[in-house]
This record gives structure tokens, sequence and C-alpha cells, in this order.
């Protein structure tokens, strides 16, 4: 790996303190920002999460009343995907490692970068202060019309969160924008496109998918906005499904949005304590790309039961099977990275692990649903809850824990305690599969998603106690990493290299200086750092 | 699954099982991979250095094409099922969405599908189904839907207000029910109770809007319809509803009780009265049928009747009570 020397551009001197973070537009403090954020987002949601299990973990329970309820889980669903696990992932590690993974001393455009954080947060804020001072929301994460419309959701509340959405929306877009042009037109001299580390690759896809989606979604909730307040007639007059096409044409591909850069975290963490390439990089590569744009061929699944013409439905009963096969190649690739390898079972490996174990339960219950006359049978029932939290816990959470411990060395120049890494790890592990496992089972039995509570004798209190009892389990081990997190400032030095990296974050200092590189290196393969420790003279 | 007591059911529950035995090899084909890895490729020294293998042309395309035959089996044998589901009537979908305000020729061809003994009118409201016999007699119900059984029943469901969802897991495919359009399911069971459940959310009381399915042998049908159809048609009692109305929601009524679109919104008493002149039982006591008499003996002393239920003797005089009566039983 040799490098080139290109000077540094001419900024204003950072400033320190408060406002150096304030007024920020360095990528590194803005992804920190995001992650802080996010995480703080991701604590809130939890809270909520244990009140919905309370409630559920006897039949009949009061723990709040129905309305509260409701309100409960419309935030529970909005804030864990749009404030949570989109800017942890995106906003979050795509900001801070795209430009270093790259090579780039900076994102394309910085003061942009910083503009889509402020927004994002700002959006945030007003959802959840709204949401505390009680002008609430209580139409779902998804808002189906016409519940959410005036005539049966008349309280500000839904408007402020479709106007949190909104921001939101236009946040996600710019800074889709940015990391387009940035991975386009800001790689290290001999990136070539082979050379492109994974987890880059997965952020580029979900970039370009953020940007056709995204859009959809904000023109449906600006439509329904006017119709709320303005007396347009967009949802009123036509049917009902129009409003389910432009939101699941945004909210599937959203699914994607936030299991890609999973998927490229474990791409280079696998490979990593293995010390093994991954296998099939190309195959990798294509197969998230695939991912990406089948993603666009699968929202009318959401619809099988709701009025869509049949033959139409069949064709999407196809896209949304096929979307298996590229998905089964990655799972299949990282086994074969795993098999014949070094493994060294540290607190990111473990957590990879979690994430290949469970997330294959999610894909394969995917695929069940896929199925039109399974769908007629589980839509809408506890057995759809079980599915999308084995992929967005299982698959997100345990990608973005496993980000978390194998680059929070790099962020902070500080180890994170091993101990209790694994413990955290194993009991976030039992409690997330007590918690959802038994969902299926629920969903089996016939029992509804969304439903404050419900009467004994259907064969439900079982499956729900015991899912109550892991959800607290599994608060417990956020718990855990909390006080990790806390201990970290008396870590021990990381140095640049504690993992024997393979990509270039590695190669500077933990954590970065600004502008991230004295000088710019240049790449000669899919793996720089891994080569150039192959070429010093052995100890 | 639930046990499936309808032949689509039926046909669903073996494609789930069949798609099941597929999941569970494929579980088990990953999870042993993995844990094998797990256990076999420990890293036993610092400076390990392992084979540094970059993939294989074979390996990529069997993991390509094997999953690719097994999706396609799927798919298979998905289509395959609707297509036997379908096979009794001419509609692509035994569960078929028509909308009937623009598609006249869609609704010609449900008229025309398969031989039906009964069909019944559904609205989904908030937060309650409410069923509509046919024959004229002005018979209706809420909350439990009865049936013949052994019969051909088709419903022709819509909404009143919001979306909801007609989900009965034993009887077979769900179905949403949209305002403004219309959505048909047809079933045929034998005698018994079926519960089910609204399974699209439909606002505060989501929870609450059961369905319930009672298929009763056929004379016992007919003797319950003609009691029902009598009813409907027997003389009013001397009470005046727009009195009642006014005691009603003057009084202490509306401290508890709730009714839809009136100022009783109160959220004390467990069951909304909005369609209370539907409900079989007063104060969900048992055997304590939803008839004037009885009503007038409830609102008279309700300690009498059930002891400990929060509902007060409110010492009304005679004349309200027959007011109140006359008006609660147009709650329909």
């Amino acid at each position: 790996m040799a490098s080139i020397s290109i000077p540094i551009p001419l900024r204003e001197r950072a400033k320190s303190g408060v406002l150096g973070w304030l007024a920020t537009v360095d990528h590194k403090k803005i992804g920190i920002m995001y992650m802080v954020m996010s995480f703080a987002f991701f604590i809130a949601a939890g809270l909520m999460a244990l009140l919905i299990r309370l409630q559920l973990a006897a039949p009949n329970l009061q723990v709040v009343d129905p309305n509260t309820y409701n309100q409960l889980f419309t935030m529970h669903g909005s804030v864990m995907i749009f404030l949570f696990t989109i800017p942890m992932l995106v906003g979050g590690f795509g900001n801070y490692f795209v430009p270093l993974m790259i090579g780039a001393r900076d994102v394309a455009f910085p003061r942009l970068n910083a503009f889509s954080f402020w927004i994002t947060l700002g959006a945030g804020l007003v959802m959840l202060i709204g949401f505390l001072f009680g002008a609430r929301s209580d139409a779902a994460w998804t808002a189906y019309v016409p519940y959410s419309t005036k005539s049966f959701s008349p309280t500000v509340g839904m408007d402020i969160w479709l106007m949190g959405v909104i921001l939101l929306g236009i946040g996600s877009t710019l800074g889709a924008v940015n990391f387009l042009v940035t991975v386009y037109s800001m790689r290290a001299p001999g990136m070539t496109a082979w050379r492109i580390p994974m987890f880059v690759w997965a952020m580029a896809t979900t970039a370009g998918m953020v940007l056709l989606a995204t859009p959809v979604l904000t023109a449906a909730l600006l439509m329904l906005v006017a119709d709320r307040n303005f007396n347009t007639q967009f949802f009123t007059t036509n049917r009902v499904q129009l409003w389910q096409h432009m939101f699941w044409f945004y909210s599937h591909p959203a699914v994607y949005i936030m299991i890609l850069p999973a998927m490229g975290i474990i791409s280079e963490v696998i490979p990593v304590f293995s010390r093994k390439p991954l296998f099939g990089l190309r195959a990798v590569v294509i197969s998230t790309v695939l991912i990406g744009l089948l993603g666009f061929t699968t929202w009318v699944h959401h619809m099988f039961v709701s009025g869509v013409d049949p033959a139409i439905e069949r064709f999407f009963m196809f896209t949304t099977m096929v979307i298996a096969v590229p998905t089964g190649v990655k799972v299949f690739n990282w086994l074969a990275t795993l098999w014949g390898g070094s493994l060294n079972f540290k607190t990111p490996l473990l957590m990879c692990l979690g994430f290949l174990a469970t997330f294959v339960i999610g894909g394969i219950s995917g695929v069940m649903q896929g199925a039109i006359p399974i769908d007629q049978y589980v839509h809408n029932s506890y057995f759809v809850v079980a599915h999308f939290h084995y992929v967005l816990f299982g698959g997100s959470v345990f990608g973005i824990f496993a980000a978390l411990y194998y680059w929070g060395p790099k962020i902070t120049g500080r180890m994170f305690d091993e101990k209790l890494g694994k413990l955290h790890f194993w009991l976030m592990m039992i409690g997330f599969n007590v918690t959802f496992f038994p969902m299926h089972f629920l969903g089996l039995q016939g029992m509804p998603r969304r439903i404050a509570t419900y009467d004994p004798g259907r064969g439900w209190e079982l499956g729900n106690l015991i899912a109550t009892i892991g959800a607290f389990l599994l608060a417990f081990s956020v718990l855990i990493f909390i006080i990790n997190a806390i201990k970290l400032r008396h870590g021990e030095p990381a140095g640049n290299d504690p993992w024997e990296g393979n990509t270039l974050e590695w190669s500077t200092a933990s954590p970065p200086p600004e502008y991230n590189f004295r000088e710019i290196p240049t790449v000669e393969s899919d793996r720089p750092l891994f080569d150039e420790r192959m070429r010093m003279p052995q100890l | 699954m639930v046990p499936p007591v309808t032949r689509d059911a039926e046909l669903i529950n073996d494609l789930y099982n069949v798609i099941l035995i597929f999941a569970v090899v494929v579980f088990v084909l990953v999870e042993g991979l993995l844990i094998y890895s797990v256990v076999k490729f420990r890293r036993r020294s610092a400076d390990e250095m392992p084979q540094q293998i970059h993939g294989s042309r074979t390996l990529e395309l069997a993991w390509t094409i094997i999953p690719a035959i097994v999706i396609a089996v799927i798919f298979g044998l998905a289509v395959d099922t609707m297509g036997r589901m379908t096979a009794r009537g001419t509609l692509s979908n035994p569960v078929a969405h028509v909308h009937a305000i623009n598609d006249v020729a869609a609704r010609q061809r449900v008229e025309r599908a398969q031989p039906v003994d009964l069909v019944i009118e559904v609205t989904g409201r908030q937060w309650v189904w409410q069923y509509k016999y046919p024959g004229g007699d002005g018979v209706t119900t809420s909350e439990e839907l009865i049936v013949p059984a052994n019969k051909n029943i088709r419903l022709d469901m819509t909404a009143a207000d919001v979306i909801h969802a007609w989900w009965m897991p034993e009887l077979g495919p769900m179905i949403y029910v949209n305002p403004g359009e219309m959505s048909y399911v047809w079933f045929n069971v034998p005698p018994g109770d079926y519960i089910g459940q609204c399974n699209v959310y439909c606002g505060v009381a989501h929870a609450r809007m059961i369905s319930k399915v009672k298929a009763l042998p056929q004379a016992e049908y007919d003797e319950w319809y003609a009691q029902q159809a009598a009813a409907s048609s027997a003389p009013t009692r001397p009470g005046d509803p727009k009195a009642g109305k006014n005691i009603f929601m003057n009084g202490a009524c509306i401290a508890c009780h709730y009714i839809e679109g009136t100022k009783a919104q109160g959220k004390v008493a467990p069951r909304d009265l909005t369609n209370f002149a539907t409900y079989p039982t007063i104060a969900q006591l048992d055997g304590f049928e939803n008839n004037a008499e009885n009503l007038v003996k409830w609102l008279r002393d309700p300690q009498a009747v059930k002891p400990g239920t929060a509902m007060p003797n409110l010492n009304l005089k005679a004349q309200e009570i027959e007011d109140l009566v006359a008006y609660l039983l147009t709650l329909k």
C-alpha cells in the first residue's frame, strides 16, 4: 500500500467544545452525533416496547389504557425504524466509515451532511416531544387511510407525526445524494469497483434505494397532510389501496435499507475475525445490488389480502420469493468464509454469528409468508411480528452491535471490556429468542398484532408471558452494553489496528484525526491492510 | 395452526406443513454448518494463518441454483394451492374483493359463482361486525353471526368507516373489508362456535372487535330465525325513545357509558352501547337475554340482577325506565 500526499484543504480551524460539535461539518463528528442520537431513540423505543410487553403479559391486563397502548406501538415502530435503525446504520456508521474506508478526507458535501443531521434530529424531537406532550398519533407506523384521515384521527398528533416523517425523508434523501457522490467520485487512487469494501458497496446500494423510494413516501405524506388540512381529496375519493401502494413502495425497500448496511458490516467483520478473504467477493457484491433492485418489486406482498388483482398478486409472490436467492447466496458465502478459517471469538464476531443464526429464521419465515395462501392466514398476525423482528432485530440490531464493538475502538481509541461484551451477547441472544420465537406460535394460534389486550382461553397466555420475560432479559442485556460503553473511558488504548483489519480505516490513528489521513493511500487490492501485513518482515 | 374446519383452511394448512419441511431442512443445514464451523475452526494460536480461499465458482453456482429450484418448487406449490382453492367457483380466488361501486361485471360474477344457500350482508364498523339476514324480516345481529351448519354461506361485506379485516383462522383465508368496496367470503362449516378477530388496526377498541360464528343445525337455526323475526315485528312498548334519550344524555348514564356520535363518551362501562339493541345479553350476563322485560328489571335494580356490577341503582321512576328502554332498543 503506497500513499500519495495531497495537501489538506483549508477550512476554518475546528472549534473545540460544545460549539465544535454544533458547528461541525466533519463527517466523523456528524457520524458520532447520529450514533448517539439514534441510540437515545433506541432506548426510548425500547422502553415503549417493555410497556407493550407488560400489558400483554397476561390476558385482560391494563398497564396503560387502550388509547395509550395504541400510541405506544405506533411510536415504538416509528421510532425504531425512522429514528433508530436507519439513522444509526446510514447516518452513523455510513457517515463515519464510508469516507474512511474509501480513503477520502470527508464526504462530498460536508455542509449538506450537517444539514441532514440537524433536520433528522429536529424531526425526531418534533415526533417525540409531540408524543410526550399529548399530541399523539395512534394510526400505527403504516398510517393506513382512512383511519389516518381527519375524520378518524382528528388530533394534531397525526399532523405532527406526518411532519416528522416528512422532515426525516428530506434528511435521508439529501444524505443519500451525498453518499452516492462521495463513493462515486472520492475513492482513493486504485480503488476499482471490485476493491470497494463491502460495507461501502452496501451503503451505496442503500443510498440508491433511499433516493428512489423516499420521495414516494414523502409525496404520499404530503398528500395526506393536504387531505387533512386543505380539503384535498387524494385519499378520500380513491380506493383505499392508493395509500398502501405508495406507503409500501417506500416501506418495503426500507426493510432492505435497514438490512443491507448490516449485511455490509457482517461482510467486513467475518473475514477479519476468520483471517480469510470474503468468500466469493463478486457474488456478494452482485447479490447486494440485486437485493437492492429486487427490493422494489415486492411491495404488493403487503397487500395480498387487501384487494389487489389476483394475477398481479402472483407476480409479486414470485418476486418476493426470488429475493431469497441472493440473500441465500450471501448467507452461504459468509458460512464459507468462516469455513476453514482461524476464528477469533471476540464480541464483534459473536454478534455476527448471532446475526447469521437468527436472520436465517427471519428469511425462512419470509419465504413462507410470501406464499399467498399462507399470507392469507398469517397476515397481520403475531407470526408477522415474529418474522420482522427476526429480520430487523436478529439482522439489523445484531449487525449494529457488531459494528459498535468492531469500530468502537476506532472511534474512541479505547477497547471495550470483552467479558462484558460476551455477557451482553449471550444475554441478548437468549433474550431475543425467548421474546420473539413464541410469537410465531401466537400468530399461528390466531393472535392479531396491534391489539391492546386479549381474553383468556384462546391459547395465547403462555406464549405472551414467555415473550414478556424475554423482553426484560433483552432490555437487561442492553443495559450491560451501556455499562460497557460508560466503562470505555478507562478501557485499554486500542492502537491503530486492534483487530488486524483489512480496510483503510485501520491505517489511520484511533480516533482518526481531522481529515482522516495525513496522506491519501493508494489501493492495490481488496484487502490493502492485509496485504501490507503479509509483506512486512516477520519479527 | 388452529385446526381447520373448511376445505380452504385445510388447503392452507397442508401447504403450510409442506413448506415447513423445506424450512426445517434449510434451518438445520444453515445452523448445522454454522455450529460445525464454530466448533471446528477456532483459532488455536495467535499466528495461525489459514489457507486464503477467495471463492469457488462451482459452489457459487450450487448455492444459487439449488435455492432457486427450491423457491420454484415452493412457488409452484403455492400456485397449485391457489388453483385448488379456486376449483369450486368461477372466481379466481374464493376470497374475492369486488369493487361493487364501479365494477358491475365483477359483482355479477360473484353472484353467479357456485351454489349459495344463504347470503348475509355484513358491515364492519368501529368496533363491531353487524349482520343483516335475508328474508325481509329485519333480522339483524351483531357480535355473533348465526348460520345454519353445512350450508354454503356467502358474506357480502363492506365497512362503514375504516378498513377492517375478517379473520376466522379455522374458516380459511383472511380478507380486508374496505369502506366503499365489497368483499366476499364463502364458507361451509359443521355445527360449532368459531372465533376470530378484526385483523387490521381500526382504532381504540380494535382489540375488542371479535368476530364469532355460531353454526347451528338447520332446525335450530330455523327456530332461532323465527324467534328473531317475531321479535323484530313485535309491538313496541309504552315508552318514548326521545324522552329516554333525554334522560340518558342529561343524567348520570353518560358518566360511564359510551354511545358513538352522542355526548355519551364514558369509558367506564366495559361495552359501548352504540349497537346495544343487537347485543344478545344484558350486562354480559349468561342467560339474561336482551329484551324489554329484562331491561326493565335491570334498570329497576341492577344489583339485584347481577350482584357486584359496577352499575348503581339509579332509583328511576317507572315511566323513566320505559322511556329509557324504548331509547336503548333503538340503538342498532
